[in-house]
């Protein structure tokens, strides 16, 4: 099909300018997933793709061709909705086979198309059931089922996992990865769960106000964010973050922090006060003080008890630097980047 | 003491198997004084003759007063057929245009909200002014006419003559209640969720299926119910037809409720009238139990 190209994409609803001038290529056959809080956005590019949102200015291009005049049901693609928006007056069947109808597949090819689809989502024994009579699982299924029929070369899919409970949520989230693997066609995805775009995605982009924040791989999210709402965003819990001098910012994950009650002889090492600790089972998570600062830390040891003092280093590599605006500095972004290190070395550094 | 508590216990379970009949008894008593009493006397009376002011001077006739009805005067089966026409009529207008002018006026702007207003308010109006109107717009010498003449079209006898005199009863009822039966459609179309028409967009669906397969189905229990109301309200119209026409020209506009009206105060003749409405009744039953067997089957509930 080609990349979903937006050249320049203004959007309003009334006033309020939801997207300024946004620029963004999706990469064809890849699983994109959309991700950021509610009211970043990101459903207002799924639906312009899908051509039931117009921009309100800008071009979409899809395979180098402007789209924006053709409608929704003659653009190849197909949405599953967050609360399915399935027809509750037809069967699941009717609900499959209404958008082939549509389109004139004669009756054999549809009973081929639905058998084969209802097979893989494991739809068959409740193919003549009415929506009302099935679970949310298996109402998503339908809606999956409803879009896959079509075999479109755009798979779009707003938030479709949000209204199942946590156990079936990973299931599908897996079987999604599977279904993508299986097809290769193109896959727009919208979360507000970072956990669900990590997981899932070959490329994440994260919004905030209509803006993208970053564009990159998940581990490239990860681990090279470009400002502080990527870092912060990515993570569970989010990336301590701590004001140094001149409005300079540093960062590091709770994740990569050693605890340990002697000094060692690591370069970034300070003392904290830790105030409460929650046991997870295979890591345990410690809220601590660090000169008037509150963070996080997550570790794989639990012998550390609430009320201790520790002592907590990291790895030259794990610190990340921010200026005052909330973007990174990198190591090639100043011309003394080992100056950033020295800083939080000789201030902190009580020895 | 052994027996005592037993009896006690017995007591307080009797107690329990009671509370529900009392708490039911007020409603009883209500259906069966205003509801269930005349209709059983109705039936009783319409195996009797006797005059209005004398109801203590009755005859027992048995099924003669039906004999007359259905077989000897023809009045009756004229004044069922035209209840039918109007009712079929009625039904089919109102719903028809209901649905149009909802999905017409669905959308939520300035002019819309006036038109709804505008098209709700002779809902307000007494049917008694209502027809007043009417038979001065209907008038040979009124409004319509008048209009017709300004095309140079000849003008129609509406009320006066045996043709047109139905129609232009339709005409007004369907005018009176369409505001009322379009602001029910009208928020049973807002309460379809935008999402399902997006889907459908999607799947590549034409105005036509659109609306058939998906808005029509949305909104059958809706429309069941507007069914059913709108059937029972015809089949007992009176006020039209008595403001404006009097069952007339003929009897082209005589409709039960009118003959039921008219054997009572005109003719005196009670026992035509109770059983004429004793067969109003029942094809009203009939007809309910009909539409739920056949109909109520194909309406979608949430």
């Amino acid at each position: 099909m080609g990349d979903i190209v937006f050249k320049g994409i203004n959007k309003s609803f009334g006033n309020t300018k939801v997207i300024e001038d946004l620029n963004l290529t999706i990469k064809d056959g890849e699983f994109t997933v959309l991700v950021g809080a509610s009211g970043c956005g990101k459903t207002t590019l799924l639906r312009m793709i899908a051509g039931i949102g117009p921009a309100t200015s800008g071009e979409l291009l899809i395979n180098g061709e402007n789209i924006t005049d053709i409608p929704p049901g003659k653009r190849d693609i197909a949405m599953v909705f967050q609360n399915y928006a399935i027809y509750p007056t037809m069967s699941v069947r009717g609900n499959i086979e209404f958008g082939l109808k549509n389109n004139k597949v004669p009756k054999k090819e549809r009973n081929r198309l639905i058998a084969e689809i209802s097979e893989i989502v494991g739809l068959t024994p409740y193919l003549d059931r009415k929506p009302s009579a099935l679970s949310g699982g298996q109402r998503q299924r339908v809606a999956l089922a409803r879009a896959m029929v079509k075999k479109p070369s755009v798979f779009l899919m707003d938030e479709p996992l949000s209204n199942l409970d946590a156990k079936l949520r990973v299931a599908m989230r897996s079987e999604l990865i599977e279904l993508h693997n299986q097809l290769k066609t193109t896959f727009v995805y919208v979360t507000h769960d970072q956990v669900e775009a990590m997981s899932m995605a070959d490329t994440i982009i994260l919004m905030d106000h209509g803006k993208i924040q970053q564009h990159a791989s998940p581990e490239i999210i990860y681990n090279d964010p470009n400002n502080i709402f990527t870092a912060q965003f990515i993570g569970t819990p989010p990336m301590n973050i701590i004001p140094l001098n001149e409005g300079i910012k540093l960062g590091f994950r709770p994740e990569k922090i050693k605890l340990s009650r002697e000094i060692t002889n690591s370069k970034f090492q300070r003392k904290c006060h830790l105030i409460t600790r929650e046991m997870l089972g295979s890591e345990t998570l410690y809220k601590a003080i660090l000169e008037n600062e509150t963070i996080m830390i997550k570790s794989l040891e639990a012998e550390f008890r609430m009320g201790e003092d520790v002592y907590i280093s990291i790895e030259d590599t794990d610190l990340y630097f921010f200026a005052a605006d909330g973007n990174r500095i990198r190591k090639g972004d100043v011309p003394d980047y080992n100056k950033l290190l020295k800083m939080v070395g000789g201030s902190w550094n009580e020895e | 003491m052994k027996n005592k508590g037993v009896g006690k216990k017995k007591s307080k379970r009797n107690m329990n198997l009671l509370t529900p009949y009392v708490m039911v008894t007020p409603a009883m008593c209500f259906l069966i004084i205003f509801t269930l009493y005349p209709m059983i006397n109705l039936i009783y009376l319409s195996f009797f003759t006797f005059k209005l002011a004398r109801p203590d001077l009755k005859t027992w006739v048995g099924l003669l007063n039906y004999k007359f009805l259905l077989f000897v005067k023809e009045d009756f089966v004229i004044a069922l057929k035209n209840t039918a026409v109007y009712t079929v009529a009625v039904v089919f207008f109102l719903i028809l245009f209901a649905v149009l002018f909802a999905m017409w006026l669905e959308k939520d702007t300035k002019l819309n909200s006036f038109a709804q207003r505008a098209i709700f308010t002779p809902h307000l109006v007494a049917m008694i002014s209502c027809g007043m109107i009417w038979s001065w717009i209907m008038d040979e010498k009124g409004l319509f006419n008048a209009v017709l003449s300004f095309f140079q079209l000849p003008g129609l006898r509406w009320l006066n003559s045996s043709a047109t005199a139905m129609i232009s009863i339709v005409i007004v009822s369907v005018w009176k209640s369409l505001g009322y039966y379009t602001l029910i459609v009208i928020s049973a179309l807002k309460s379809i969720p935008t999402e399902i028409f997006e889907a459908a967009e999607l799947d590549n669906t034409n105005g036509f299926r659109k609306f058939f397969k998906i808005t029509i189905p949305m909104l059958s229990p809706q429309l069941f119910f507007l069914l059913i109301v709108i059937t029972i309200n015809s089949f007992k119209v009176f006020d039209t037809v008595r403001t404006m026409t009097g069952g007339g020209p003929g009897n082209s506009t005589n409709v039960i409720s009118y003959y039921i009206y008219h054997y009572v105060f005109n003719n005196n003749q009670m026992g035509i009238a109770t059983s004429a409405g004793v067969v109003l009744m029942g094809i009203l039953m009939i007809m309910t139990i009909f539409y739920f067997k056949a109909v109520g089957k194909k309406v979608y509930y949430q």
